[in-house]
C-alpha cells in the first residue's frame, strides 16, 4: 500500500475519540435514513396495493365520461364479453365487470341512499379483496339472482341481518324508475368505516335488469400480478378496444385515484427535506472535525511545504482521511441499516396511534420495510457524497499556507 | 562556482505596530563544499536569512541565487520544486510526521520526489543506516530520541542526493552528546559527499564545527570569517 | 466565589472564541437544526390544524349533543327537543361563543338524470353563521336565507354529478319516524364550494323548518352544535353543558366524536417531540466533539488553573458554560431564522399540484404553516437540556485531569 493512504489512514487516529464520534455522527444518520425510508417505501407499497385491492383495480375500461361524474349513462356496452375478452388478451383469470347505481335502499326501518354495485361473483372475488372480508353469511356465488351482501355499519344503520330484505328504489339508465327487492346473503367487515358503510354489491345481470342496463356496465376491472405490469397491460388493452368503441377508454390506478400517488409524493417531499438536514447536519460534523484536523496541523504542514511538498498533495492527503472515514460510516451504516431492515421485515414494526392511522390510509397495522437495495442505498450514499463534500473548505485552507509562518505556528 | 549568492537583501515584517527589520543589504557569497555556521542572538535575522536561501521566503529586495537559479524571481511552485529535489532541509523540531516510522517518513519524501516505489524501501534503509539509525527503521518518531529524531530528518534531508543542506537550529532540543553526534554527522556528510551545509544556530557547540562563521545582529553582517574547525572539545 | 464566578463568565465567553472557526462552524450547526426543528413543527402543526379544523367544520362545533342512540343510528327517529331550561342557560353563558340546532338526516337526492346518497342538513342560516359551520364559499345563486326558506344548496361537486344547475328541481327523500319514505320537490337555489370534494359531494343544506315540516317532527333537531373558540380547550367546558344537558342526552367532544381527529393531535405532538430529539441527537456528535476538542487543546492550561487551586467544579461550571453559550447563540440564531422564514409563509403554501393527495389526507390544497411559541420553547427546552447533558461528559473529564500530568503534556 502507498504510503500517502497509510499516512491517510493513521492520521485518522491521532484523535481517535473524535474520528469515532464523527463516523458515530454518519452512522447514526445512515441508520436513520436506512430505517425511515425502507419503511416509508414499505408503507407506500402496502398503501397502493390495498387501496387497488379494495375497489379499484390495477386498470379499468371506462365510457370515457365516467371517470369524473359517474353519471349512471356513461356505460360501458356488453361489459361482460368485453371482460371475457381482455381475459384472453391479458392471459389472465382476474378480469370481472361491474356496474353500479345509486338507490334508496330501505329495510323495514330504515332507509339510506347506497351505490350499488352489480359484480361477477366469480371473477370479482380474483379482482377485489372485499369477497374475502365477509363476516357473516357467504359472498355472492354464481347463480344468485336477488342476493345481496352489504357492509356491517351499513347493515348496522338499516337495521337488517341476514336474510332479511332490502327493498330499492332508484332511477334506471334511461331515466325511467327502478324498483327490486334483494335479500341480505353476507355482510362484509373492512374494519375500515367508509368502506363499510358504502358496500352493496348484488349480481351484475340482476343489476342490469333493474336499472334497465341492458347488457352494459359501467367498468371492466383488472387486477395484474403487480404494479410494474401496468403499463404493458394497458397497452395491450388499449389495441383490444381500440376499434371496439370510441366510447371507451383505458384508465390506470394512477388516473382512477390520482390521490394515491400525490399522497405520496407530497409524504415523499416532506420527508426529502427532513432527511436532508439530518445530511446537512452530519455535513457539518464532519466539516468542524477535519477543520480542526487541519488546523491543528498548521506546523506539521508547513514542514511538509518547507521540505517542498506541494499544497494539491497535501489537499489530497486531507481528501483521502476524509474518504476513508467516509467509508467507514457508509460501510458500518449499511451494515446496522441491512440488519435493522432485515430485523423488520421479520418481525414488522409498530407505534402507538398507529392503528386509527392504519384504519384511515388503509394499512396494515404493522408496517413491513421494503427491502431493496436502493431503499437500502440512498441514505448511506448520500451521506457519504456530502461528507466528502464537507472537506472540501478545511483541504482549500491547504492553499492558502505560508510554510514560514505555518512554521511558526503554535 | 558558487552555491549561493546574496545581494542586497532587505526584508521586514510587522509585528503588532512595529516594523521588525529582518535582513537589511546582506549581500554573502558561499561556495560549493562550504560548512557554514551563522551564528547571533535571536531576532538577528539568521533564520530569515536560512529561509531566504532555501525560497521558503522571497525577500523585499535583493536578488538571490542557488546554483544557476534567481531564487527572487521563482515562482512558488518552482521554488518548492526546487526544495523537494535539490536542497535539504533540517528544522529545529516537529521535524516528522508523527504517525510515520523512520522509513516511512524517508519513503514519503522520496515518493512524493517521484522515487518508483521497488527502490524506496532499499533505498530508505541505506540512508538510514548511513545516519547510524540501522536496525531502528521500523520506529515511530515517539520511540526515538531526540538526536535519533534529528538523523532521522537528515536521512530524509539528504534521500535526494541534493548539494546543500539548509538546517535552522539543529540542536536546539538535544543534549551535548546527541549534538555532538549530529554535527559529526553533518561533517562526515560534507566531507564524503561534498555537500555544502549553511546551519544556522546561537550554540556555540555547534559553531566549533564550522570553517566559516558568519555572525549576525539586526539583520546585519558583522563578521564573517573562516576558521579552523575545532569540533566539540574546547567547548 | 462569587467574583471567581463572575472572571468564569467572562473567561467562558472568550474560551468559545479562542477557535472562532469551529465556534462558527457548530454555531452554523446548531442554528440550521434549531431552524429545522421549528419549520417542521410549523408545517407539521399547520397541516394538524387544517385536518382538525376540516374536521371540525364538518362535524361541526366542538361539542355536540345528541340523542344517546343517534350515534349508533342516525335516524330521525333519534332526534331531540330544541334545547331549553338548564341546557339553554348553560348554552347562552360564556366561553360558549355560538350554538345550533340541526336536523341531520341521511337522505336520497334525486335529479332527473341521476340520484346519489347525502346527508341533509336542516339548518338555521343565523345561528349556523355565527357556529362558522356554513359552507366557505357560494360560487352560485346564494345561501339560505332564513329557517323557512323553500330551496336546497348544493356541493359543486354533487351538483355536477347530478348533471343538475342553478335553478331546477330536484326530489330529496328522506325517512320520517314512522319509517315512511318523506321526499319532497326543491329547487336548487346556491351551489357551494368546499375545502374538500367530498364534504361538496356529501352535504345538501335546507332550511330546518322546512326539513323540520318535510319529516313532520315538529321543533326536534338531530343535535345542537356548540362552539367555544379554542379547540384544544374544550375539555375546560365540555362538562358542564354534560351536566345541564342531563343523562338522556349524549354530549360528546370533537376528540370523542372523531377519534381519529383526536389522536391526529397527540401524534402531532409526539412526533414534533420525536423529531427534534432525532435532530438533535445527529446534531450531539458534533457538539460533544466540538468540546472535546476544546477541552484537548486547553489540557495544559486546565492543568496551569488546577495547580494554581481552582476547583473541579469550577472547571465543570466553566465548560458548561462555554456550551451554554454556544447552545442559546445557536438558539438564537435558529429561532430568528424560523421566525423569519416560517411567518412569510403563513399565508398559505399551494399545494394544489398534489390536491388529491392532500385530500386524502383530510386537507386542503393550500397548507398554512403555524409558528407556535409553544414549539419554539419545546425546542429551545431539548436543545438546552440535552445539550447540557450530552456536555457533561467532556466538562466531567476536563474537571477529572490531574493537574501534574496535565502541565506535562506537550
Amino acid at each position: 500500500m502507498s504510503v500517502n493512504w497509510v499516512l491517510a489512514w493513521r492520521n485518522l487516529w491521532r484523535h481517535s475519540r473524535r474520528t469515532w464520534l464523527t463516523v458515530a455522527a454518519m452512522v447514526f444518520c445512515n441508520v436513520l435514513l436506512v430505517f425511515m425510508i425502507s419503511l416509508q417505501l414499505g408503507s407506500y407499497q402496502v398503501m397502493i396495493n390495498n387501496s387497488l385491492a379494495m375497489v379499484t383495480g390495477h386498470l379499468q375500461v371506462q365510457h370515457r365520461d365516467f371517470l369524473g361524474d359517474q353519471r349512471i349513462r356513461d356505460s360501458v356496452p356488453a361489459a361482460a364479453q368485453l371482460a371475457e375478452q381482455l381475459r384472453t388478451t391479458l392471459k389472465l383469470e382476474s378480469v370481472s365487470a361491474r356496474g353500479q347505481a345509486f338507490a334508496l335502499a330501505s329495510s323495514e326501518e330504515r332507509s339510506f341512499g347506497v351505490l350499488i354495485a352489480g359484480v361477477q361473483p366469480q371473477t370479482e372475488a380474483l379482482v377485489s379483496s372485499f369477497p374475502g372480508l365477509v363476516s357473516q353469511g357467504r359472498y355472492l356465488q354464481p347463480g344468485d339472482s336477488d342476493a345481496i351482501v352489504i357492509g356491517a355499519v351499513l347493515a348496522r344503520n338499516l337495521k337488517v341481518d341476514l336474510g332479511d330484505e332490502l327493498t330499492f328504489l332508484g332511477s334506471g339508465r334511461d331515466g325511467s324508475f327502478a324498483a327490486a327487492i334483494a335479500t341480505v346473503v353476507g355482510i362484509v367487515d373492512t374494519g375500515i368505516n367508509d368502506l363499510d358503510r358504502g358496500v352493496a354489491q348484488v349480481p351484475l345481470g340482476w343489476f342490469q335488469e333493474t336499472f334497465a342496463m341492458g347488457d352494459h356496465g359501467h367498468a371492466v376491472v383488472a387486477r395484474l400480478p403487480s404494479l410494474d405490469a401496468v403499463p404493458a397491460a394497458v397497452a395491450d388493452v388499449r389495441g383490444q378496444i381500440m376499434g371496439h368503441s370510441e366510447e371507451l377508454r383505458v384508465l390506470d390506478w394512477d388516473a382512477l385515484q390520482p390521490g394515491l400517488r400525490q399522497a405520496i409524493q407530497s409524504d415523499l417531499v416532506s420527508n426529502g427535506f427532513m432527511y436532508a438536514v439530518l445530511v446537512v447536519l452530519v455535513a457539518f460534523s464532519v466539516l468542524n472535525t477535519q477543520l480542526m484536523s487541519v488546523l491543528e496541523r498548521t506546523r506539521e504542514f508547513g514542514v511538509m511545504l518547507a521540505l517542498g511538498m506541494s499544497p494539491g498533495r497535501l489537499a489530497r492527503l486531507v481528501a483521502m482521511e476524509t474518504l476513508l472515514m467516509a467509508l467507514m460510516g457508509l460501510a458500518l451504516g449499511l451494515l446496522l441499516g441491512a440488519l435493522l431492515i432485515w430485523y423488520l421485515a421479520v418481525f414488522g414494526f409498530t407505534y402507538p396511534g398507529m392503528e386509527e392511522m392504519a384504519a384511515r390510509f388503509n394499512m396494515d397495522d404493522r408496517m413491513y420495510p421494503q427491502v431493496s437495495l436502493p431503499a437500502l442505498v440512498w441514505g448511506p450514499l448520500t451521506v457519504f457524497c456530502f461528507t466528502l463534500l464537507a472537506a472540501v473548505y478545511p483541504a482549500l485552507r491547504l492553499f492558502r499556507l505560508q510554510p514560514v509562518s505555518a512554521m511558526r505556528a503554535v | 562556482m558558487s552555491a549561493i549568492i546574496c545581494k542586497e537583501l532587505c526584508k521586514t515584517f510587522r509585528q503588532g505596530d512595529e516594523v521588525i527589520t529582518g535582513l537589511d543589504r546582506v549581500s554573502l557569497a558561499i561556495d560549493a563544499g562550504e560548512f557554514v555556521c551563522l551564528s547571533g542572538p535571536s531576532g538577528s535575522g539568521k533564520t530569515t536569512l536560512l529561509n531566504a536561501m532555501g525560497g521558503l521566503d522571497t525577500p523585499d529586495s535583493g536578488a538571490i541565487s542557488v546554483g544557476e537559479q534567481r531564487l527572487d524571481t521563482m515562482s512558488k511552485s518552482a521554488l518548492a520544486n526546487l526544495r523537494l529535489n535539490h536542497i535539504g532541509f533540517v528544522f529545529q523540531a516537529y521535524n516528522l510526521i508523527p504517525v510515520l516510522s523512520a522509513r516511512e517518513n524517508v519513503e514519503f519524501i522520496m515518493q512524493v520526489q517521484g522515487m518508483p516505489a521497488a527502490q524506496r524501501r532499499a533505498l530508505a534503509d541505506d540512508v538510514l543506516a548511513e545516519v547510524g539509525l540501522a536496525g531502528m527503521e521500523g520506529r515511530l518518531p515517539s520511540e526515538l530520541s531526540g538526536g535519533q529524531q534529528q538523523r532521522v530528518a537528515v536521512a530524509r534531508a539528504i534521500a535526494s542526493k541534493p548539494r546543500l543542506v539548509l538546517a535552522d537550529e539543529p540542536t536546539a532540543n538535544l543534549d551535548t552528546h546527541s549534538a555532538a553526534q549530529l554535527m559529526e554527522l553533518f561533517v562526515a556528510l560534507n566531507e564524503e559527499r561534498g555537500v555544502t551545509f549553511v546551519i544556522s544556530t546561537h550554540d556555540v557547540r555547534v559553531m566549533g564545527y564550522a570553517r566559516r562563521l558568519i555572525r549576525m545582529q539586526d539583520g546585519r553582517i558583522v563578521s564573517d570569517q573562516a576558521q579552523q574547525p575545532q569540533g566539540m572539545e574546547p567547548a | 466565589m462569587a467574583g471567581g464566578s463572575g472572571v468564569i463568565v467572562v473567561l467562558a465567553w472568550r474560551n468559545l472564541w479562542r477557535n472562532y472557526r469551529r465556534t462558527l462552524v457548530m454555531l452554523l450547526a446548531i442554528a440550521t437544526g434549531v431552524w429545522a426543528m421549528i419549520f417542521f413543527s410549523a408545517l407539521m402543526r399547520g397541516m394538524t390544524d387544517q385536518m382538525v379544523l376540516n374536521g371540525l367544520a364538518t362535524l361541526p362545533g366542538e361539542v355536540q349533543i345528541h340523542h344517546r342512540d343517534y350515534r349508533r343510528d342516525p335516524s330521525v327517529a333519534n332526534s331531540i327537543d330544541a334545547p331549553s331550561g338548564e341546557l339553554l342557560a348553560a348554552l347562552q353563558q360564556p366561553p360558549v361563543e355560538a350554538w345550533a340546532g340541526r336536523v341531520r338526516v341521511p337522505a336520497v337526492i334525486a335529479s332527473e338524470r341521476d340520484s346519489r346518497g347525502v346527508t341533509l342538513l336542516g339548518v338555521d342560516p343565523d345561528a349556523e353563521s355565527e357556529l362558522g359551520s356554513l359552507p366557505e364559499q357560494i360560487v352560485q345563486g346564494r345561501f339560505l336565507a332564513d329557517s323557512d326558506d323553500r330551496g336546497l344548496v348544493l356541493g359543486a361537486s354533487l351538483a355536477r354529478k347530478l348533471d343538475t344547475e342553478l335553478g331546477k328541481r330536484v326530489v330529496i327523500m328522506s325517512q320520517d319516524p314512522q319509517n315512511d319514505v318523506a321526499d319532497r320537490g326543491a329547487r336548487v337555489v346556491g351551489i357551494y364550494r368546499a375545502r374538500l370534494a367530498s364534504t361538496e359531494e356529501q352535504y345538501v343544506y335546507a332550511a330546518r323548518n322546512t326539513v323540520q315540516g318535510m319529516l313532520g317532527i315538529g321543533e326536534r333537531v338531530s343535535e345542537v352544535a356548540v362552539s367555544g373558540g379554542d379547540y384544544r380547550r374544550v375539555d375546560e367546558w365540555a362538562p358542564r353543558i354534560a351536566a345541564a344537558a342531563g343523562t338522556q342526552l349524549e354530549v360528546l367532544t370533537w376528540t370523542q366524536l372523531d377519534p381519529f381527529l383526536g389522536s391526529m393531535l397527540a401524534m402531532q405532538d409526539g412526533f414534533t417531540v420525536i423529531m427534534m430529539v432525532i435532530i438533535f441527537l445527529v446534531l450531539s456528535f458534533g457538539l460533544v466533539n466540538t468540546l472535546a476538542m476544546a477541552v484537548f487543546e486547553r489540557v495544559r492550561e486546565i492543568g496551569l488553573m488546577q495547580a494554581l487551586g481552582m476547583r473541579p467544579s469550577l472547571i465543570l461550571y466553566q465548560l458548561l458554560l462555554e456550551s451554554l453559550y454556544l447552545l442559546l447563540l445557536g438558539l438564537a440564531t435558529g429561532n430568528l431564522l424560523a421566525w423569519l422564514t416560517v411567518k412569510p409563509l403563513e399565508s398559505g403554501i399551494d399545494v394544489s399540484g398534489v390536491a388529491e393527495g392532500m385530500e386524502m389526507m383530510g386537507m386542503g390544497t393550500v397548507l398554512y404553516p403555524a409558528l407556535a411559541v409553544e414549539d419554539m420553547l419545546m425546542a429551545t427546552a431539548v436543545v438546552v437540556v440535552l445539550g447540557l447533558l450530552a456536555s457533561l461528559l467532556p466538562a466531567w473529564r476536563a474537571a477529572r485531569l490531574d493537574p501534574v500530568r496535565a502541565l506535562n503534556k506537550t
